[in-house]
């Protein structure tokens, strides 16, 4: 008798699933569930603003924090939709707003961007994702430039893929010497922290001399085969074009780094009096680029 | 006001004991410093030595002006060749 009650019991329930399923609240689709995530996204920093209390702060704070992951798994939940592609997008461009992204194999910032270089290396979206790695240093943001810029087909991807590991390796190079320059022990081991220590022990044994030139070749290559692509408009660059953006890198790398001639500068002092950088040859010259409102 | 008033201004009231270029934007496009403070330090032969994006802290900035005012000297008291 007791048995005969439980399948009845089941029956039931199986049939109170059916009517849910097809009733009025259809779960949403995969484009439904990824405009909810932006949503939020767009809303969290507002809400977190205008929240009173140290609990809700904390509160959103983890919201906000398990964003990525949120949009990876959705990526993951379905990867043959269109919807895919975007919301890895969103997840590396979450993750990689800092000068420490988070790492190791775990981070969602890592795996979506193996998942976009395994599946999605051929898609039309991924110039601007490319900007959002340029200042994230780790082994994994590298190898991902590489292979969009090789495999890539669309030119305006392939031209922000050029740029961009050009900046990636510039800004990677500039930090080594900082670090290398500057006796800050905390520094070193955040970066060891982050990065790998052997890793970063790796980068520093690399030849100096040779990635310049690449870095070069790159911004070159950049500024002769893509001047006319459009630079996505990002929280770190207003725009322009990959070819005047090139350029000033190089004019920095020709003329403004460490090593050159300092080019010359003329104009007029607070007093109005003109005067040139070059009248101070035979003197050492502390330069400062300073600005007040 | 003109820009060079506006700066002579801040520089008095700040003390600020250098020259300045005023720059309504030319040296600015030119150099393109990442942000401000940009340090640069150029030696006695016009060569760009140390470049600092960020303030590098006073300490390092006298050490640097240290060892290049020495070469420098070093360099003046050579015969001239």
């Amino acid at each position: 008798m007791r048995c005969i009650t439980r399948k009845i019991l089941v029956l039931l329930l199986g049939v109170a699933v059916v009517v849910a399923g097809s009733g009025q609240d259809k779960p949403p689709t995969p484009q439904q569930q990824y405009q909810a995530l932006l949503k939020e996204r767009d809303d969290l920093p507002d809400e977190l603003a205008k929240a009173k209390t140290d609990e809700e702060r904390k509160k959103l704070l983890s919201r906000l924090g398990k964003l990525p992951l949120r949009f990876l798994e959705l990526a993951e939940q379905h990867p043959k939709d269109p919807v895919a592609v975007d919301a890895l997008i969103q997840t590396v461009a979450l993750v990689n707003g800092t000068a420490f992204p988070a790492g190791g194999k775990d981070s969602p910032g890592r795996k979506a961007l193996a998942i976009l270089q395994r599946d999605h290396i051929k898609s039309d979206k991924l110039g601007l994702t490319c900007q959002w790695v340029v200042f994230g240093f780790h082994k994994s943001h590298e190898t991902f430039l590489r292979a969009v810029l090789e495999k890539n087909p669309h030119p305006e991807v392939q031209g922000l893929a050029c740029l961009s590991l050009a900046q990636f390796l510039n800004d990677r190079l500039n930090r080594l010497d900082v670090l290398k320059a500057q006796d800050k022990p905390d520094l070193e081991e955040r970066y060891h922290r982050v990065f790998g220590k052997d890793f970063v022990e790796e980068l520093q044994r690399q030849d100096r001399v040779a990635v310049a030139k690449e870095i070069e070749t790159l911004f070159d290559r950049a500024a002769e085969k893509y001047p006319d692509v459009k630079i996505p408009v990002t929280y770190f660059g207003s725009g322009g074009t990959v070819g005047e953006k090139a350029k000033t890198e190089l004019f920095q790398i020709r003329h403004l780094a460490v090593g050159k001639v300092a080019p010359d500068i003329e104009g007029e002092d607070q007093d109005g009096k003109k005067f040139k950088l070059s009248d101070y040859r035979g003197k050492v010259v502390l330069l400062d680029f300073w600005y007040r409102l | 006001m003109d820009d060079a008033k506006k700066v002579k201004e801040v520089m008095v009231k700040e003390k600020l004991p250098w020259r300045t270029f005023v720059d309504s934007g030319p040296i600015a496009e030119k150099w393109k410093p990442a942000g401000t403070p940009t340090f640069y330090v150029i030696d006695h032969k016009g060569v760009i030595r140390y470049k600092w994006p960020g303030a590098p802290g006073a300490g390092a900035i006298d050490t640097a002006l240290e060892k290049l005012i020495e070469e420098a000297e070093k360099d003046a008291k050579k015969p001239p060749e």
